[in-house]
């Protein structure tokens, strides 16, 4: 075969011609990647590592001493401790209430048809199409007038509004995908309700659920326009410390810190949950579809 | 369609239909009540048009205006005519297709201030771009890049963050176009460009207008990218709202301003996604 | 001048699989010849690369006397019919039938007329403005046909066009198709796995397997007259026996000595007759077979009856009607101007 290709008798074939222009783009996007994304984060990592003793000034291409004492220093002299606090308790709080909030909704989504289901399904998006910040504004101003005081509250309610589009998404496919013949054969050989529940529900669901709990996790880790607007100065997440480094004063070490320390647990969260729904599907193709 | 169900149905509904409806609503009455002289936090309340036109009139308002619907016209364009033809491009995987799809989704794990400060520090005064530059001989001394007056870099912000997003959105409905229907195209004469003009768009219109419509809302009401990396001689609508109610708590001026922005947004989105959809189904771009 | 030639081609994918081996074939202005084979014998490969969508590895692909073995299928003058009809889901039948001669350019008028004469000639015209979703099988079938006819092509190609419609469907679409090739003229290459569709619509019929180009001949010549193992048994059945010649006339098989019309020459491998030929209620003249049965179908038209053998396959006969049953003794003849040789293998 690999004479054959040699040979002066073949003309140039139009898949050789698609294979060296595919190539041609990897090459190109490849770099394109390399300076999209390794290079700014690399660049991060370094400066979350500069010694504070030595600094990293210009011309030095690379800082001349790498230690962790910067992220030490962050955590005992800065308020990331707190922040790391605050984001934590609140984003599960969050995913939980949610999750609990979406499933009516997404079952009856799922399993009923009545007038105005679609209407229905629209309005659920409706916290999307509402600016972050606009949400924010109006809703502190909602909160205050209300009396509401508890900062870790409003935020609460609030992101769980914000995310109950996502759950309520997820979940209605996860209830879709429950299928009716395995309700009918676990009922048809005598299970209890929980046993028709964890036999033919449960399967389904299960990926859904923690879909539906890292999805809303990782929003409320993130989100940012709420937390600052509502939360400061008091309750500081992750997100506003770090726009409190972008801001006038440029602490870049700091940021570059904060910025690890928001991004690495939620690629984490991200691939785990790939990994999930991947190994999840099998389970859900029956024999006949 | 018994009593009894629609009553189950509507009672299923309510923890989550009916807390979006019950939330989303009252921030709406709160908004339009606030820009009508309500809930004044700082005053007293009473009804008045006066911060309607306050703001109307402003130059600043203006300005902000056209700077928003300026940026996200280009962030929502600009990612998805980037996003059409690398999704076309990944359409039936080849060696490394996966890699590079993954690679192109990464910012999507990406937050948008995180985003903001990898671009900040690529671009600074030391930063590796002056660096290079230099090294290369285009430039003796380095330059500065940060807050341009262009807005480019805000730009290249919303691209970075939204292209992926559309790239999601457009790659599985790419694919869903079978194999044979495109070489039918082919078959009848068809080339590139006009296998997308007239077999690729129409059939993806929902994808491209919804990834049109949540690029434009999410851009024309930036906050962040604009505080940390864009022009300081104009703010965006976002901006100059949590500007104007942090100065002397102009809130009621403020809620208009949002109003205004939750319009533009809503108005913006939908005149692209429509537009959009004209010149699909009529193939002549 | 030929209307289609492949010189030599030969197709080798990307993974090393070897498609197509030696293929060289000529068809006429006006022909229907169709590409017969079972799965995974290349003949989807050989019509693709006909209509452009695969370049060949070595060889030439001529169209009209012109040399397109690299030009794309949107500058070739062949038009194909899809197996899934692959019809535009966006747009309505006319709107299909006229996609083609607007990417040619043709003005409107002219293709208004075009369209509305083909929607006449396939009779559709009253679906005209409806979406190929809301079609049967059978009237997308038509429409994906009227749609290649309408760039006017000199070369229809035909992927599978029936394997989706049910058997009573199949039969009329089949004779719909024949009968417009014949009215337009086209020549058309016709792809199939079912021997019979081929032996009925085609002027000539290319028999392939692994790559390679068994048999090419009017159908009744490859029926009547296989050339390799394969081919008599997958057009039709066939018996197959090993042989060991005795004189010019006579060979010896398994079903004891046969008296043979054709001489079998150093390429033969086998002895070959087919179940339909065995002669019943005759008591005298060569090649009287006399054995038992062991298995019996009856399939309506026809019962088919097995002769075990040792150490060869068992023999088929086709009785018509009911007659004999399992441990019956039967009698037939065989007559040599029914006895064919036959060269290659089976597997």
């Amino acid at each position: 075969m690999v004479m054959l290709l040699e040979s002066n008798a073949i003309p140039k074939t139009a898949k050789r011609k698609a294979g060296t222009l595919n190539r041609v783009l990897m090459i190109v996007l490849m770099t394109a990647c390399a300076i999209w994304l390794v290079v700014p984060f690399t660049m991060a990592v370094l400066w979350s590592m500069v010694d504070p003793q030595t600094g990293w000034e210009y011309p030095d291409l690379l800082p001349p001493s790498l230690t962790l004492l910067r992220w030490a220093e962050v955590w005992t002299t800065t308020a990331l401790p707190q922040a790391l606090a605050n984001s934590y308790m609140l984003a599960p709080t969050v995913a939980v209430i949610t999750l609990i909030l979406a499933s009516p909704t997404a079952y009856c989504f799922a399993r009923f048809d009545f007038p105005g289901k679609g209407l229905a399904q629209i309005l659920t998006l409706l916290p999307l199409v509402v600016p972050g910040f606009v949400l924010a504004i109006f809703f502190s101003s909602l909160i205050f007038s209300l009396g509401i005081y508890s900062r870790f509250l409003s935020i609460l309610m609030a992101h769980c509004v914000l995310f109950l589009p996502y759950a309520i998404r997820v979940m209605t496919v996860a209830f879709g995908q429950v299928r009716q013949d395995l309700i009918d054969a676990a009922r048809d050989l005598g299970a209890s309700p929980l046993a028709v529940f964890r036999a033919a529900y449960m399967p389904a669901l299960l990926p859904g659920v923690l879909a539906s709990l890292i999805i809303v996790f990782i929003q409320s880790i993130e989100e940012f326009a709420i937390a600052f607007i509502v939360g400061a100065p008091d309750f500081t997440t992750i997100p506003s410390i770090l726009y409190s480094y972008l801001g006038y004063n440029f602490i870049r070490p700091n940021a570059a810190v904060v910025s690890l320390i928001l991004v690495v647990p939620n690629v984490l969260l991200m691939l785990g949950l790939e990994r999930l729904l991947k190994s999840a599907n099998p389970a859900q193709s029956g024999v006949k579809g | 369609m018994t009593l009894r169900r629609g009553l189950l149905i509507l009672a299923l509904l309510t923890p989550g239909l009916g807390v979006i409806l019950l939330m989303i609503g009252s921030v709406f009455y709160v908004a339009v009540m606030q820009s009508v002289g309500f809930y004044n936090l700082t005053g007293e309340d009473s009804f008045s048009l006066e911060h309607w036109r306050k703001v109307l009139d402003s130059k600043q308002f203006g300005r902000a205006l056209s700077y928003s619907a300026y940026i996200a016209v280009v962030a929502s364009i600009g990612s998805v005519a980037i996003a059409y033809p690398i999704a076309i491009w990944l359409r039936r995987p080849f060696r490394g297709s996966l890699v590079i799809s993954a690679l192109l989704k990464a910012p999507l794990f990406v937050p948008g201030l995180v985003a903001s400060f990898l671009f900040l520090n690529v671009i600074a005064y030391h930063g590796i771009v002056n660096q290079l530059l230099m090294w290369i001989g285009i430039t003796n001394a380095p330059i500065r890049l940060q807050n341009d007056r262009g807005a480019w870099g805000v730009v290249f912000l919303q691209l970075w963050k939204n292209m992926p997003f559309a790239l999601l959105l457009l790659t599985g409905a790419v694919q869903s176009i079978s194999d044979e229907v495109l070489d039918a195209a082919r078959d009848l004469g068809a080339g590139g460009f006009d296998r997308f003009r007239k077999v690729i768009a129409p059939l993806t219109v929902q994808a491209m207008q919804a990834s049109l419509i949540i690029i434009f809302i999410g851009a024309a009401g930036d906050f962040a990218f604009q505080v940390t990396a864009g022009p300081t001689n104009v703010q965006s609508m976002a901006q100059y709202m949590v500007f104007l109610k942090d100065s002397f708590g102009r809130w009621n001026q403020a809620a208009a301003v949002g109003l205004s922005l939750m319009v533009l947004a809503l108005f913006g989105s939908l005149m692209l996604a429509f537009t959009a959809r004209i010149l699909s189904k009529s193939g002549k771009w | 001048m030929t209307a289609l030639r492949s010189t030599d081609v030969s197709k080798v994918f990307e993974d090393g699989f070897t498609a197509l081996s030696d293929i060289n074939l000529s068809v006429e202005p006006g022909e229907f010849v169709t590409l017969l084979g079972p799965s995974g014998c290349g003949k989807t490969t050989l019509l693709k690369i006909f209509a452009g969508f695969y370049a060949p590895t070595t060889g030439r692909i001529e169209l009209n006397g012109n040399d397109v073995t690299n030009a794309p299928p949107e500058k070739r003058d062949t038009a194909m019919c899809f197996q899934s009809y692959a019809l535009f889901p966006h747009l309505s039948v006319a709107e299909n039938i006229e996609f083609g001669p607007k990417q040619n350019r043709i003005d409107r008028t002219s293709r208004t007329g075009r369209v509305n004469e083909l929607l006449r000639q396939v009779d559709l015209e009253q679906h005209r403005d409806k979406l190929p979703n809301k079609l049967s099988g059978g009237q997308q079938q038509r429409v994906a046909l009227a749609r290649a006819l309408a760039i006017r092509p000199s070369v229809v190609l035909f992927d599978e066009p029936l394997s989706n419609l049910d058997a009573k469907l199949r039969e009329q679409v089949r004779r719909e198709i024949r009968g417009l090739q014949r009215e337009f003229g086209f020549t058309a290459i016709y792809v199939t796995h079912d021997q019979a569709e081929a032996l009925a619509m085609s002027d000539r019929v290319v028999v392939m397997r692994g790559g390679r180009v068994d048999q090419i001949g009017a159908p009744e010549e490859v029926y009547e007259r296989p050339e390799t193992a394969f081919v008599a048994d997958f057009i039709g059945s066939a018996n197959l026996l090993p042989f060991r010649r005795v004189d010019d006339h006579s060979v010896e098989t398994a079903l004891g000595r046969l008296t043979v019309a054709d001489q079998p020459d150093s390429s033969a491998r086998f002895l070959c007759w087919r179940p339909e030929d065995a002669e019943f209620g005759v008591t005298q003249g060569e090649n009287l077979i006399t054995a038992n049965l062991s298995e019996r179908a009856y399939q309506g038209s026809y019962t088919e009856l097995h002769i075990p053998l040792p150490d060869a396959p068992d023999q088929r006969l086709h009785l018509p009607g009911v007659a004999a049953g399992i441990g019956d003794r039967i009698t037939f003849r065989l007559s040599p101007e029914r006895i064919r040789f036959v060269r290659g293998e089976l597997e």
